[in-house]
């Protein structure tokens, strides 16, 4: 009897312990989640347009899963201190749901990461930026906000379309359409600006002389933040399930040797 | 008494025939004697065996899809020609440039607006001083870049932006009052660059039309960049490397106006409208017709 009622007792504590990891595990997931969701660079509006911001829809399911977590646990830990076993059955029941949600959540972001492709940009630039005759108003919205992201991108970052200035040349685009290829080779923004916002040197820019045009391209300052963003959602994810399975596990057999 | 003067002619027939195959060196120094005779009988043409290209540097915007640019001539005319005289640009389509005329006066100049029929025309007119050792310029060209002149229907030359993807060749071609005084030769075929893929529809190709020669007219500015320095006793500019050409020097060019029409200032006589006078000494003036 002392045995099995100290071997009770370790799993007891180790099942609280567990739960008060998934507990701070929920609230860092939320608060992860809800950064991502925030877009500090400012790059949704390129999600958007492609139309498959699901990477987007998994750090939104983040936030209430990491707060469904931590939730979760507090209840764990009433259920395993009162040894009760309906709040027990409640807590396992809730905390599969939740892992579902999670692992999809995981998923998503980890695939979707593969989509963020060069080529997907470049396309994407090509078609929208400044786009002059949106089809309708849903397209008008995303060329604007492809328009802005992009300027910004390229006066913030210094850089150039997506491989570098050369897009523009190599590729039609709908920048073309609207901008003569004599005075605009590139945008003005791929140009080195002073302080005022203006080109240095318009003509050597237009040249592309090595030091009044921005050389490099703009892609690592997309997908450096969106693979940040993804592979944080998703392998943060991972490893809270990893966990949460392990104390599933512990909580379905001591919900099993316990007695109403 | 007649046989010497027989024997030149003949000397200048045969010099004439055979100044289309090879380049005449203008290496002759010292041959200011027989380089005018040779000019008395050729029609007072020189030709330079200077060959315009394309910069070598890696410049991004050296050839788009309207213009292209070109390296500047260098202590190339300065054996040939006289402060009144221009150089212009001639840019033929490459199938074109063959049968290109030079014009024999300023006036019958083919300009930028008659490129789609005559095939060729000329822009970049520059005082000749302005290629000078001396002279301090930016070192390319670029062929292509007002989009701002062209269908006024004046008579300033313009240097639009081409409208096909070519290929050109181009010459440098001196005029002075009495016409055509020294071109080089023509450029090996310049293709621009043609979009592909991407979205839009690719601009319409026009008909390629019989050769015509474009001379690309630049109106110059006093805008130092990277003066020529010229070797002692050589008639070549120094070069760097392409690189390091814009490297280490500072690359100012000068923007160029809109409007290409200035009003002549008293005293510049047969100079072109537009050129201006500056620092250099004023072109002198031609005989009165």
């Amino acid at each position: 009897m002392a045995k099995s009622d100290d071997g009770i007792r370790i799993l007891q504590g180790l099942l609280v312990f567990g739960n008060v990891v998934i507990g701070m595990c929920g609230i860092a997931l939320t608060a992860e989640c809800i950064f991502f969701v925030s877009d500090p660079h400012g790059l949704y509006p390129l999600l958007e347009a492609t139309e498959n911001d699901d990477i987007y829809a998994a750090a939104w399911i983040g936030i209430f899963v990491g707060f469904a977590l931590f939730a979760l646990s507090i209840l764990g830990i009433v259920g395993v201190i009162k040894s009760n076993r309906t709040l027990l059955l409640v807590y396992i029941i809730l905390m599969l749901i939740t892992y579902a949600f999670e692992m999809a959540s995981c998923i998503t972001a980890a695939t979707h990461r593969d989509f963020l492709t060069p080529n997907l940009f470049l396309k994407q630039m090509l078609e929208r930026y400044q786009k002059s005759e949106p089809d309708n108003n849903n397209d008008k919205w995303m060329t604007e906000g492809v328009t802005k992201t992009w300027d910004k991108l390229m006066l913030q970052n210094q850089c150039c379309g997506v491989r570098g200035p050369s897009d523009w040349q190599e590729y039609t685009s709908a920048f073309r359409i609207t901008n003569n290829d004599a005075d605009f080779p590139w945008p003005h923004n791929c140009c080195v600006m002073d302080a005022r916002g203006s080109p240095v040197n318009l003509d050597g820019c237009k040249l592309g002389v090595p030091g009044y045009y921005n050389s490099n391209g703009c892609y690592d300052a997309i997908s450096g933040p969106m693979n940040t963003h993804a592979w944080g959602v998703a392998w943060f994810g991972f490893a809270i399930l990893c966990w949460t399975f392990c104390v599933l596990l512990g909580t379905m057999f001591y919900w099993s040797r316990t007695e109403y | 008494m007649e046989l010497p003067w027989v024997l030149l002619a003949l000397a200048g027939t045969g010099a004439a025939a055979g100044l289309g195959d090879s380049p005449r060196g203008d290496g002759a120094e010292g041959d200011g004697g027989s380089e005018g005779l040779q000019s008395l009988f050729l029609g007072g043409l020189s030709l330079l065996p200077y060959v315009p290209r394309v910069p070598p540097a890696a410049l991004p915007g050296k050839l788009t899809a309207t213009t292209f640019a070109l390296e500047r001539p260098c202590c190339v005319f300065d054996r040939h020609v006289d402060a009144s005289d221009a150089v212009w640009l001639v840019v033929a389509f490459a199938n074109a440039s063959a049968a290109f005329r030079n014009p024999p006066s300023r006036a019958e100049v083919p300009l930028y607006e008659q490129l789609p029929t005559a095939c060729s025309y000329m822009t970049l007119e520059t005082a000749a001083a302005t290629y000078a050792c001396s002279a301090a310029s930016p070192a390319v060209l670029r062929v292509g870049g007002d989009t701002a002149c062209g269908g006024q229907g004046g008579r300033d030359p313009c240097n639009g932006p081409l409208p096909s993807p070519g290929p050109y060749r181009v010459k440098f071609l001196v005029m002075g009052c009495h016409g055509p005084k020294a071109e080089t030769r023509w450029s090996d075929p310049i293709l621009l660059r043609r979009g592909t893929g991407g979205t839009a529809v690719p601009p319409r190709v026009p008909r390629i039309c019989p050769a015509v020669v474009l001379a690309s007219l630049r109106t110059p500015h006093p805008l130092l960049v990277s003066p020529c320095s010229v070797k002692v006793g050589g008639s070549l500019c120094r070069r760097d490397s392409g690189t390091s050409t814009f490297a280490h020097r500072s690359y100012r060019t000068h923007h160029i106006p809109p409007a290409l029409r200035q009003p002549l200032p008293p005293g510049c006589v047969c100079s072109p409208p537009g050129l201006g006078c500056f620092a250099h000494p004023p072109p002198a003036p031609c005989p009165v017709k």
